[in-house]
């Protein structure tokens, strides 16, 4: 059989994949379907190793051995579906039938697809493909980000408002980005951007056992959704981190004078603070919203009040306390 | 692979960066500070911190162009805080243990940590905002030493002996042996990395600060603070001897030799405190 025409991915560039599997059979089988050039392999036989690769250069396809004997395949899949820099590459677990006593929770276990032993090399084949071919169709996710797009953040808003859901929606915005976009370059604002997006994420995650939400509106705008308990909590952790954190981005001099100096299109200098994050609340309570247009109206207006700050601050919208 | 190598001189040997090993007993904190929900990131970062090999591996991740933002990270809590517990609990799993490499290295560690806090403790002297970057400056200094002892454990042991036999320092031995010393692979591995300049350069130059190109600084603090680190005998950086002290790095800083008493007196405090924690 002539590998090179029968692997059914033609026209699709290179791609790269990760086998964690202790089955050396199988590893033989994978490599026999693909020539390199279409589809590469490396292959773990546990999970030690395999985790930091797949950190540290992400592979288009990850295939999972329920079998793996130091970590378990849906644990190792969690990890990675869990974390938004590595949440589109697609998985795929393998298991046994046994594995199939008890229903699994596909909405715990976010993984793509499985395919099942004894492997029908065939069909192992074109679950494989079919897999990669769904990950590159595109998703509502902010392509620098990863994070949920408009669509998303629509959606829930809108679900939880039906549910009459108590919740609390942060709109977070960055002052003074503009003016460091112009002056470093769009490369070095998108490095701003990453990092909001890092900071915010990882503390809403920090509040075990909440229902959470981050999602990016586009452009320096992104959107926090958690209970009204601890948003208060929330914003002052962003504000923290980011505050910490951002001079790094600045060369050295403005990191010492802290602030930019550019001259204007008419020729005036002009001074610049070091970038801050406004957030403005939004509360719904006791069903007091009706339409996810509410929300964002509230939140516009208040992020004005936010930004009359020129330090990192948060606004409450007190009207519905 | 092969990008990720670095070919020594002797008998073709490659170095390569897959697995290194990292303390128990810190290995052991970490994870049960990352499964508690009531753990902070501070408490994690101090701990994390008290490691060369988990740092540097905290700071390679951060760092790397996956997140957006490569070389921009220089603190072990800033770090944290834009990795996410979840990837730290990754980095946990694919950490591997030191055991037989510590008889190899013993005392690497001590003189890692010491050169830690003394870097700190100088560049506050200096009058330097944020020490916290010249301690993990201070804290990878050798960490060219801890790959050569895993990667390579023959030519490991045959620096080891020429340092007896011929009385050299282990920098010397190195460049006998291997055909470059620690700061070259320093030097390789925090451009791989792509750790933040200043680490980088300090990793590289701190045997030689004033060849720094932009972070003689850096460097400079981490010379004197190796000097000093071995000055106390705290720990062990592979030989017996005081690095040779360049009068460079203290112009640099512009710091007198009078500078450095406070520092050292704070330093002789601080190793006193933290030679219970070892075992």
């Amino acid at each position: 059989m002539d590998n090179n025409k029968n692997h059914g991915l033609l026209g699709v560039k290179k791609n790269r994949a990760i086998l964690v599997s202790p089955d050396e059979e199988f590893k033989v089988l994978l490599s026999s379907i693909w020539p390199e050039d279409v589809l590469e392999f490396t292959f773990y036989s546990e999970a030690k190793g395999a985790v930091e690769d797949l950190f540290n250069n992400p592979p288009d396809l990850l295939v999972v051995d329920n079998r793996l004997q130091d970590v378990s395949a849906s644990d190792l899949a969690r990890l990675v579906k869990s974390e938004n820099v590595y949440r589109q590459l697609p998985v795929i677990v393998c298991m046994d039938e046994a594995d199939f006593d008890n229903p699994w929770d596909w909405n715990k276990i976010e993984v793509d697809d499985f395919i099942l032993r004894p492997f029908i090399k065939s069909v192992v084949r074109d679950r494989v493909n079919l897999t990669l071919c769904r990950a590159l169709r595109a998703l509502d996710a902010n392509p620098l980000s990863k994070l949920p797009g408009n669509t998303s953040i629509i959606q829930r808003i809108q679900t939880l408002i039906d549910r009459q859901q108590d919740f609390a929606l942060a709109y977070c915005d960055l002052d003074y980005f503009k003016s460091f976009n112009d002056k470093y370059g769009f490369s070095r604002g998108d490095e701003v951007l990453m990092l909001s997006a890092r900071i915010i994420v990882n503390t809403v995650k920090s509040f075990a056992g909440e229902q959470t939400f981050v999602g990016h509106v586009g452009g320096d705008d992104f959107v926090v959704i958690t209970s009204p308990e601890i948003i208060e909590e929330v914003c002052k952790r962003i504000i923290f981190s980011f505050d910490s954190i951002v001079p790094n981005f600045y060369d050295m001099e403005d990191r010492k004078r802290k602030s930019i100096v550019s001259t204007d299109r008419q020729g005036n200098i002009q001074t610049f603070p070091l970038m801050a994050i406004s957030i403005a609340v939004v509360f719904n309570i006791n069903g007091k919203l009706k339409h996810f247009g509410e929300v964002s109206a509230i939140a516009m207006g208040l992020k004005k009040k936010a930004k009359e700050n020129p330090k990192s601050s948060y606004v409450l919208d007190r009207r519905t306390n | 692979m092969s990008d990720q190598d670095l070919k020594t001189s002797v008998k073709g040997q490659i170095l390569s960066t897959s697995d290194l090993p990292t303390l128990p007993t810190v290995l052991d904190e970490v994870t049960k500070l990352v499964d508690d929900p009531n753990s902070s990131t501070e408490q994690v970062a101090k701990v994390i911190s008290q490691d060369q090999v988990l740092s540097a591996k905290v700071l390679k991740m951060v760092n790397s162009p996956i997140y957006g933002f490569p070389g921009r990270i220089t603190t072990i809590q800033h770090a944290l805080v834009l990795l996410g517990l979840n990837v730290i609990r990754g980095i946990i799993i694919s950490t591997s243990v030191f055991d037989m490499i510590q008889k190899a290295m013993s005392g690497l560690w001590e003189h890692s940590l010491g050169c830690a806090l003394a870097s700190g403790a100088i560049a506050k002297a200096a009058g330097f905002d944020d020490p916290e970057e010249f301690t993990v400056a201070g804290l990878l200094h050798d960490l060219g030493k801890v790959v050569t002892a895993v990667q390579l454990p023959e030519l490991n042991e045959a620096v080891r002996m020429t340092v007896k036999e011929k009385n050299v320092c282990y920098y010397d031995a190195e460049r006998m042996i291997l055909g470059f010393g620690h700061d070259r692979i320093n030097s390789w591995l925090a451009r791989h990395w792509h750790l933040p300049p200043n680490v980088r350069e300090a990793m590289t130059y701190h045997h030689h600060p004033d060849r720094a190109q932009f972070y003689q600084q850096t460097a400079a603090v981490v010379h004197v603070g190796d000097f000093l680190v071995r000055l106390f005998e705290y720990g062990n950086g592979g030989d017996d001897q005081i690095s040779y002290f360049k009068p460079a790095a203290m112009k640099i800083l512009k710091l007198k030799m009078k500078d450095l008493e406070p520092v050292m007196d704070e330093l002789s405090d601080q190793f006193m405190e933290i030679s219970d924690l070892t075992f």
